[in-house]
């Protein structure tokens, strides 16, 4: 079988659960201990998809590889060990990688499944794919926009219903509430690419009729809480999304553009924007709800996938 | 508990603000009720803040320190706490004297938010040490539900 999943990973172990996990997919699968032998195998092998260290993403030779594996139309899943979360500002401000897994040792089969399974078979939408099988997903729409308040209320006392911590529905109106504004501010477009909405008081009554109607679902299986909310203009773009991300005057002054993703980002344990510009976005923001926090970790995760024309 | 408008009620030296804090919550307004340069917030029902309310609280602090009134924070909810720890700017010159914090029991698995009186335990709290708390189910030590460099982190500034 050619292998189409290339590993890049410095330590043997790491190596072997990775290629253990990702052999689920079906697809031949290939470890190297370095970029330079990395570099070397993308262009015999032709990968689609990428799993490298998060740590050899800040080395010099990455940029290369990087372009060399993106020219080739190969996706890249960065993986970083829990204990080495301080390098995420470092990897959040070189504004490439797309997909970062923040993981307790051993790597987690689920996310890298997941995100492995989106990259290679283009299905990107839907919280199901998050969740446990046989989960229910709660689903509202908002037609008005001050229904945002009693919608949010609302979530949050059904998930103190069903037995959640007051943390856990702290973190899921608050995520719910800052996608939902985004949502129905920020993503309305016009064929100009103005954003119409962006400056109306979010506490003003708007009709949000046909393509301005604003999805949310939520559901919980015991170990992630999901939350997702969905628009369909698909106006949110990757690099705005790496730019909020990073957003190291958010952290001082409280201040800038795309502080609701940043603030979301930092309020979940794992950040998932699927795209289809033009058309549709789809934020999932994922809250590990087990206690104590045994294998949760202190840092989050995120994905930016977007989907091929 | 459906997120509702803040209410404010003056009770003792303290002001009680209960519910949400967002783009309609005019915290500015609290500074009326300073007395002698001085102004105590009760946080213990503060149940959402969302960023615009963030805002608005960062506008307060600014107003307060303007005008010279020192802020005195009590009781304050886990979702305030958390904006504290992810900005920083909203932590201004404010002095937070006791906050709730996430526990959870492994014997029973019961969780909750209990009070830390953040004066009494200051040594242990920089140590990022939690208090124990014994579960008001079962009577076992409770374990801290979070990560106490991450959660304690408003303190070190």
């Amino acid at each position: 079988m050619r292998p189409s999943i290339l590993v890049v990973h410095p330590d043997r172990k790491t190596q072997r659960t990775v290629q253990r996990i990702l052999g689920g997919t079906g697809r031949g699968v290939e470890a190297v201990d370095d970029l330079e032998q990395a570099l070397q195998r993308v262009a015999e092998l032709d990968p689609r998809l990428l799993v490298v260290d998060g740590g050899a993403v800040s080395s010099p030779g990455f940029d290369e590889f990087f372009a060399a594996a993106r020219a080739r139309g190969a996706a890249c899943v960065a993986l970083l060990d829990a204990d080495h979360q301080a390098r995420i500002p470092g990897i959040l401000g070189l504004g490439a990688v797309t997909n970062l897994l923040v993981h307790p040792m051993p790597v987690l089969g689920e996310e890298l499944t997941i995100t492995a399974q989106k990259l290679l078979r283009g299905d990107l939408f839907g919280a199901e794919k998050y969740l446990l099988w046989g989960t229910e997903l709660h689903a509202t729409t908002m037609t008005r926009a001050s229904q945002r308040m009693h919608i949010v209320g609302e979530l949050g006392d059904r998930v103190r219903d069903r037995g959640q911590s007051e943390r856990v529905a702290s973190m899921a109106m608050l995520v719910a509430d800052e996608l939902l504004s985004n949502a129905v501010h920020n993503a309305p477009v016009d064929e100009h690419g103005t954003r119409y909405r962006a400056d109306l008081p979010r506490d003003g009554e708007l009709e949000l009729d046909g393509r301005h109607r604003v999805a949310l679902r939520w559901g919980c299986d015991g170990r992630y809480l999901a939350v997702e909310v969905s628009d369909a203009f698909g106006s949110l773009e990757r690099d705005t999304i790496l730019r909020a991300l990073v957003q190291s005057g958010m952290r001082e002054s409280g201040g800038g553009a795309g502080m609701g993703i940043a603030l979301a980002y930092r309020s979940c344990d794992h950040l998932v924007f699927n795209l289809a510009p033009g058309r549709r976005t789809e934020v999932i923001s994922l809250i590990d709800v087990r206690s104590p926090p045994g294998e949760r970790v202190a840092a989050s995760s995120y994905n930016v996938f977007v989907e091929r024309g | 508990m459906t997120t509702r408008r803040i209410s404010v009620e003056s009770r003792g030296d303290a002001i009680i603000v209960d519910g949400s804090i967002d783009e309609t919550s005019g915290l500015v307004d609290l500074l009326s009720h300073a007395r002698d340069r001085r102004l105590v917030l009760d946080l213990g029902g503060v149940a959402f803040i969302n960023s615009l309310g963030v805002r608005d609280w960062m506008r307060l602090q600014a107003a307060a320190q303007r005008a010279g009134i020192a802020l005195e924070l009590r009781r304050v909810a886990e979702p305030l706490i958390h904006q504290l720890n992810v900005i920083i700017a909203t932590r201004g010159g404010a002095r937070v004297a006791s906050f709730f914090a996430p526990y959870a029991c492994d014997a029973c698995g019961r969780e909750d938010s209990l009070l830390i009186d953040a004066v009494a335990h200051a040594q242990a709290l920089a140590r990022l040490e939690p208090p124990a708390m014994p579960c008001a189910d079962c009577g076992a030590e409770m374990a801290f539900n979070d990560f106490p460099e991450r959660y304690f982190s408003f303190l070190s500034v």
